[in-house]
């Protein structure tokens, strides 16, 4: 009982003063901590732990004034209250019903709803089973911070360093991507969160502007085929009927040319990646086949010729 | 006050950092609020009575130097109704932390493909103020809980609300066969990028799990069925000891497939190639991982008839380009 007691006083404490405190002014101030330094000082990194895990904004800065120089703790008021949204009883009750059936791995989405003012019906009554659990990635918070506040975020992805201005990020095929400008490359880049080597690094925020070449599609994933940046192939396939309904779920109805006779059909792709279009291809096994052009045939066939024990 | 935990209250076995989450939420509420009924704040805050009493019990000694009465919380519960007053530093709640708001505006927007569960307006006026709030701009997020046609989606929700069988066309991908098949429709779900139908298969005799995006039809059956226990634990893979195995050798091109599929072991070897042995359901799925490693693969070892599904596969294939003598079988 004494800590829960301590942690609130701790806070109020500090959100009080809105000044740097020291460690040993708090020990003064807050009531609940042992009396030898060991214990206080045990006590006092767990709290500190505590309401930062929490998200309490603690922070350290030097106390203005103080000789020798002293760093104290500091909660400042701007960044620990929630600005009030202001929401209507019907629109809380809307996003208890939306954080009840998808939820992201991992998150307390409960204390999120606590925070806007606790559920607003009885849950029994709005509450849907969760029918969706996104994943999370470590350095997907990071991400939307930097996203949401404009800061540069630096990583390691494929084994090299990158800076990137993000501009958003997206659940897309059961992964998340980040699409951003990348300043080494010079051009927009869409990562993988999941691919990230490390930790992502936010710098401060404010830092860019979203530049006019992020295109306003939410889309941040195209089908494989198109993801590359070789020059566009026009191909011609055709799919045994078994399969074109599998099919269709990765093309639009626009791409196909003809049914044939027997329920074949024929779709056309414009493909700037062989290799992913060569993934979907095979996919059919023996129920599709490159019609043209000739080239991607030969290459298809060469390819087969190479898994183990078919030359032999 | 009563000592901590005196006064026939049971103290609380929550650890103090989840206590004290609740309540630098709950206070700044109460304060606003007040007079505010117990049961309110309970159903509100999903918190027990005695919990909360408990709780409450702390706040007295709660405040700002020189922790005169002035400066303390002032709660009074009377008639089981809270009265709370003075808790200044506490007024407003702790911001949302990023995953929070994350979580917030992800749920908000895929929530249109949940069936029966989109609440439209209100519910984009909450998400673009909660957004506001944070300093965020909710269209820079975009989830997607994978592709399904919303018109099956809406079918086979009906049908489960409603207890009915349907009739579905199903490409089972790892058999490499459409076929048409008779379910009960227990549960739908949205996992990892794909949505799933959980159900009783009258083919199979045993719950079934179905990629949405692989049922091309959906038929309404007149016949209703009876709820079957929980399929809520249903994975989507789940191979068993009777399975087949194999051991592939990949090369460091080909690591991709690790993270991919379950795999049972991997090893490293020289170069960043791996080791890996792995449950096969079903042989078409081996034939196709095969041919698209084409030479970043090779079997090591395998049970049954596996260890020609590469070479057979690729054969069957290259007779379809009319490739000379590749039907036949090997040696």
């Amino acid at each position: 009982m004494q800590k829960l007691e301590r942690l609130l006083n701790l806070t109020a404490v500090l959100l009080h003063s809105g000044r740097p405190m020291s460690a040993s002014e708090l020990r003064e101030r807050v009531p609940g901590y042992p009396d030898s330094d060991v214990a206080f000082h045990r006590a006092f990194e767990r709290d500190k732990d505590d309401l930062r895990e929490m998200g309490v904004p603690l922070e350290l800065e030097e106390i203005p004034g103080a000789d020798p120089p002293l760093d104290g703790y500091r909660i400042p008021r701007a960044r620990y209250y929630l600005p009030d949204p202001g929401l209507e009883p019907e629109e809380l009750a809307a996003l208890q019903l939306a954080a009840s059936a998808v939820q992201l791995d991992g998150v307390e989405g409960v204390e999120a709803l606590w925070k806007l003012g606790g559920s607003a019906s009885d849950p029994a009554a709005a509450t849907i089973p969760t029918v969706a659990a996104i994943p999370t990635d470590p350095n997907l918070s990071p991400l939307f911070e930097a996203v949401s506040r404009r800061a540069i975020a630096r990583f390691a992805y494929r084994d090299e360093e990158r800076t990137v201005h993000p501009y958003r990020i997206g659940f897309q095929r059961g992964h998340w991507y980040m699409r951003g400008f990348d300043l080494g490359r010079d051009a927009v880049r869409l990562y993988r969160i999941d691919r990230i080597d490390g930790t992502v690094e936010v710098g401060s925020p404010n830092a860019f502007e979203v530049s006019d070449d992020d295109d306003a599609d939410p889309n941040l994933v195209s089908e494989g085929w198109q993801l590359g940046v070789e020059p566009p192939v026009r191909c011609v396939l055709r799919v045994d009927a078994s399969h074109v309904p599998a099919a269709m779920g990765h093309l639009d109805e626009g791409a196909v040319i003809e049914t044939l006779p027997d329920g074949s059909m024929l779709v056309e792709l414009v493909v700037t990646n062989r290799y992913a279009f060569r993934g979907l291809v095979l996919t059919y096994l023996d129920h599709a086949e490159i019609i043209e052009p000739q080239e991607l045939r030969d290459e298809l066939v060469e390819w087969l010729r190479q898994v183990p024990g078919v030359s032999s | 006050m009563a000592a901590p935990g005196a006064g026939g209250v049971i103290v609380s076995r929550v650890p103090a950092g989840d206590r004290v989450r609740r309540l630098l939420a709950l206070i700044p509420w109460v304060t606003a609020n007040s007079p505010v009924a117990v049961d309110d704040v309970c159903r509100r805050f999903g918190i027990s009575r005695s919990a909360l009493l408990a709780d409450l019990e702390v706040l007295p000694f709660v405040g700002v130097p020189p922790y005169t009465p002035d400066t303390m919380i002032d709660v009074d519960i009377d008639d089981d109704v809270i009265e709370m007053r003075l808790a200044a530093p506490f007024d407003r709640p702790l911001r949302l932390t990023a995953p929070q708001a994350l979580a917030l505006i992800a749920a908000g927007h895929s929530i249109r493909a949940v069936p029966g569960a989109d609440p439209g307006d209100p519910l984009q006026r909450a998400l673009a103020k909660v957004a506001a709030a944070m300093g965020v701009d909710p269209d820079r997020v975009h989830v997607d809980l994978g592709d399904v046609e919303r018109s099956t989606l809406d079918a086979l929700s009906t049908a489960a609300s409603d207890r009915r069988s349907v009739e579905i066309g199903y490409f089972t991908y790892g058999r490499d066969e459409h076929s048409q098949r008779v379910v009960d429709p227990l549960r739908l779900y949205a996992d990892r990028g794909n949505w799933y139908l959980a159900g009783w298969c009258h083919r199979s005799t045993d719950v079934r799990v179905f990629r949405l995006d692989r049922i091309d039809s959906v038929r309404m059956l007149d016949q209703t069925f009876e709820p079957r226990p929980d399929a809520s634990t249903l994975a989507v893979f789940r191979p068993s000891d009777t399975d087949p195995r194999v051991t592939l050798d990949l090369d460091a091109s080909a690591r991709w497939v690790i993270e991919q599929y379950p795999c049972e072991s991997v090893d490293e070897l020289a170069d960043g190639a791996v080791r890996v042995r792995m449950a096969i359901t079903a042989r078409p799925w081996l034939e196709r991982l095969l041919v698209r490693l084409g030479p970043a693969a090779s079997v090591v070892d395998a049970d049954t008839d596996l260890a020609t599904a590469g070479v057979d596969a690729a054969r069957r294939i290259l007779a379809v380009y009319g490739v000379p003598g590749s039907s036949e079988p090997a040696k």
